[in-house]
C-alpha cells in the first residue's frame, strides 16, 4: 500500500483510529507522522499519471482524424476517453476506491443528477430553434 | 469509545463513531471532508449547466458561427500542452499529500510549490490563449462561441486561480511549522478540490476542444 515511505504498516483488523487512518506515531522531528488510510503510494501515483498522458496523447491524435472517419464515431471515442481519465483520477488521485463509500455515494449523487438535468435539458433544447 | 467495523481495506464507520482523523462525528467520518464531497457535488452541477449550455449552442446557430469560429481560433497543440500541465500538477499534488503523511515536510513544500507552478502556467497559458483570441476578434459578445467559450473556461480559469492561492496558503502555513503531519487532512481536502478542477478540465478540453464542431 505504501511503497517506498516510512508509513506505519497498519493491522487490517485493528479499530478505525488505526485502520482506517489518522493514527498518530512518534517520528524523530518532533511532529508525528500519520498513518494514512490505505492510499497508494508514490509509484502507482506516477504510473497512473504515465496513462493519463498517453490517453491525453491518443485522445489529441483521435482529434486529428476529423473528415477520415464518422464523426460520430469520434465523439463516441472521446467521450469513453475522457471518462477513463475522470475515473483514473478520482478513483486513485482522489481516493475514492480507498475512502469512505459515503463520500463516493455523494459525489456520484451529483454527477448523475447534473448528467440526468442537463441529458433533459440537451434532448429539450436542442429539437428547438433558436433565434439570431 | 465507538468501535468500527472495516472492510475490504475501507473503513467504513458506525454513526457517532471516531472519524478517520481521530474526532467524534455523526458520520463517522470527517466533517471537514464530508463537506468538501457535498461542494464538490454541487460544482459537478455548476460545470456542468455551462458545459451543456455550450453543447446547446454549439454550431447550430446562426450566432454561433458569425465572426471567428472556433475551427480558425482553436489552437489544439497549444492547448494540449497546458492539458498536460495541468495533469502533471495532480500528480505533484498527490505527492505532497503523500509527503505529508509520512512526516516528509521538505518534500510537502517542494511538491505543493510545484503544483502552483503547474497551476500558474496553465492559467498563463489561458491568459495567452484569451488575449490572441480578443485580438484575432473575438469577444464576449461577438458570438456564441465567444460567450460560452470565455464563461465556460474563464470560470474554470478562476477556480484554479482559488486553488493556486489556497496551495500558497498551505505552503505559507507549513513553512511557519502550523501544518504538522497530524494536519494532513488540510492539503488531502485542497488536494480533492485541485483534482476536481483537473477533472473538469479533462471534460472542458474534450468538449471544445477535440470534438469535431461540424
Amino acid at each position: 500500500m505504501t511503497e517506498g515511505t516510512d508509513l506505519v504498516t497498519l493491522d487490517p483488523d485493528a479499530t478505525p483510529a488505526a485502520a482506517g487512518g489518522g493514527e498518530l506515531v512518534p517520528a524523530g522531528d518532533h511532529s508525528p507522522v500519520v498513518a494514512g488510510p490505505h492510499h497508494p503510494g508514490p509509484r502507482q501515483y506516477v504510473l497512473i499519471a504515465i496513462v493519463l498522458v498517453i490517453l491525453t496523447g491518443v485522445e489529441v491524435a483521435t482529434s486529428y482524424l476529423e473528415g477520415h472517419v464518422n464523426s460520430n464515431l469520434l465523439i463516441v471515442a472521446l467521450a469513453i476517453m475522457a471518462m477513463v481519465k475522470f475515473f483514473l483520477v478520482a478513483a486513485w488521485y482522489m481516493h475514492m476506491k480507498q475512502d469512505s463509500r459515503l463520500f463516493r455515494r455523494l459525489f456520484v449523487m451529483g454527477m448523475t443528477l447534473a448528467c440526468i438535468v442537463y441529458g433533459i435539458v440537451i434532448l429539450f433544447f436542442s429539437s428547438t430553434t433558436l433565434k439570431s | 469509545m465507538t468501535q468500527a467495523v472495516v472492510t475490504s481495506g475501507a473503513a467504513e464507520v458506525e454513526p457517532g463513531a471516531i472519524s478517520e482523523h481521530g474526532h467524534d462525528t455523526n458520520t463517522g467520518v470527517s466533517n471537514s471532508k464530508l463537506a468538501i464531497w457535498l461542494f464538490l457535488s454541487s460544482e459537478a452541477l455548476f460545470f456542468g449547466a455551462f458545459i451543456s449550455t455550450y453543447f446547446l449552442y454549439r454550431g447550430r446557430d446562426a450566432q454561433f458561427l458569425k465572426g471567428p469560429t472556433p475551427d480558425k481560433l482553436l489552437n489544439i497543440p497549444f492547448t494540449s500542452v497546458t492539458s498536460f500541465v495541468l495533469l502533471m500538477s495532480s500528480l505533484t499534488m498527490v505527492l505532497a499529500l503523500a509527503a505529508i503523511q509520512r512526516g516528509d515536510h521538505t518534500r510537502l513544500r517542494i511538491w505543493l510549490l510545484a503544483t502552483c507552478l503547474f497551476g500558474a502556467t496553465f492559467v498563463g497559458g489561458q491568459v495567452y490563449e484569451f488575449t490572441e483570441f480578443y485580438r484575432k476578434g473575438l469577444h464576449l459578445g461577438t458570438n456564441m462561441f465567444g460567450t460560452t467559450f470565455y464563461v465556460l473556461t474563464g470560470l474554470h480559469g478562476a477556480h484554479v486561480t482559488i486553488g493556486i492561492i489556497w496551495l500558497l496558503l498551505l505552503w505559507g502555513r507549513s513553512m511557519q511549522g502550523r501544518l504538522p503531519s497530524d494536519k494532513s487532512e488540510a492539503v488531502e481536502i485542497a488536494g480533492l478540490y485541485w483534482h476536481f478542477v483537473d477533472v473538469v478540465w479533462i471534460f472542458i478540453f474534450t468538449a471544445i476542444y477535440l470534438i469535431p464542431t461540424h
